[in-house]
């Protein structure tokens, strides 16, 4: 796990970039990184909830689906501010394409009635994210997720601006 | 992320967790929930202290339910937090296992 902060750039550049190695366990340096992002820019609670829970969906999805278990490329998370009070999350990728705008849904519940042990990974995604944008790269993918802090023109003082 | 039981009156099992239910805390407790669904049929999760669920952490509460379900059993959730519970409604969850926000009436389901 690597992670570049670069602050006092525009909103719009990133600001803050943490890259994983494709392995599950990365995801706790993932937990931490969210934490300091919302610590710092004075997200609150179930703003964070939400953020870390697509960025959790994205990269464990890519690391259990897109990645073989013996090549484990990186993922990377950048982390932008293009607006005042937007926040926006640009995962990048080596896996074969996938657009989870595209992707079917699993059903929530099995014909039997009986609730399946996984698939619901991307409905959580795109109930939890504000906005979702899909491209694909020369290598991989690009996903950008994107959050709105609605308290963006409350006065955080203790805070860098959002 | 922290697991422990409690047994209540009425044979019911209290499982009380504490902390994130993301991808390290669903392994954290997967074994041992596996192991509780195994051994006792009427189960209540209580969910007041978990602070973050996931996909991963559903499937966490999901396979016990199942097994317990499986055998006749009952198996319900109790506490979750606003966001926690927003994620079990978006995921069905709360269709097939019962969340309640009420111990007594959590308890009273389950007998």
């Amino acid at each position: 796990m690597a992670m570049q902060t670069e602050y006092g750039r525009d909103p719009g550049h990133v600001i803050d970039r943490i890259v994983l190695r494709g392995a599950l366990s990365e995801t706790s340096h993932l937990s931490e990184w969210a934490q300091r992002l919302a610590a710092r820019y004075c997200i609150d609670d179930e703003l964070q909830f939400a953020i870390y829970l697509c960025l959790e969906e994205v990269v464990s999805n890519i690391i259990r689906h897109g990645y073989a278990p013996d090549h484990a490329d990186p993922v990377t998370i950048e982390f932008s501010r293009p607006r005042e009070g937007q926040l926006v999350f640009t995962i990048e990728d080596f896996a074969p394409p996938f657009n989870p705008l595209l992707a079917p849904e699993m059903p929530l519940i099995g014909a039997g009635g009986e609730l399946p042990i996984g698939g619901r990974g991307i409905r959580l995604l795109r109930v939890f994210a504000h906005t979702l944008e899909h491209e694909r790269t020369v290598a991989g993918n690009r996903l950008r997720i994107g959050f709105t802090d609605a308290r963006a023109q409350v006065p955080q003082p203790q805070c860098a601006s959002l | 992320m922290e697991i422990a039981t409690e047994e209540l009156p009425g044979g019911i099992t209290r499982v009380i967790l504490a902390g994130s239910l993301d991808i390290a805390g669903a392994a954290a407790i997967d074994l041992q929930m596996n192991v509780i669904a195994g051994a006792h049929n009427t189960v209540l999760v209580d969910l007041r202290q978990v602070s973050f669920i996931g996909s991963m952490g559903l499937s966490a509460l999901v396979k016990p339910a199942r097994a317990i379900k499986s055998r006749g059993g009952k198996m319900a959730l109790f506490g979750p937090n606003q966001m926690v519970a927003q994620v079990l409604k978006t995921s069905a969850i709360d269709t097939v296992i019962p969340v309640y926000h009420d111990l007594e009436t959590a308890l009273a389901a389950l007998q």
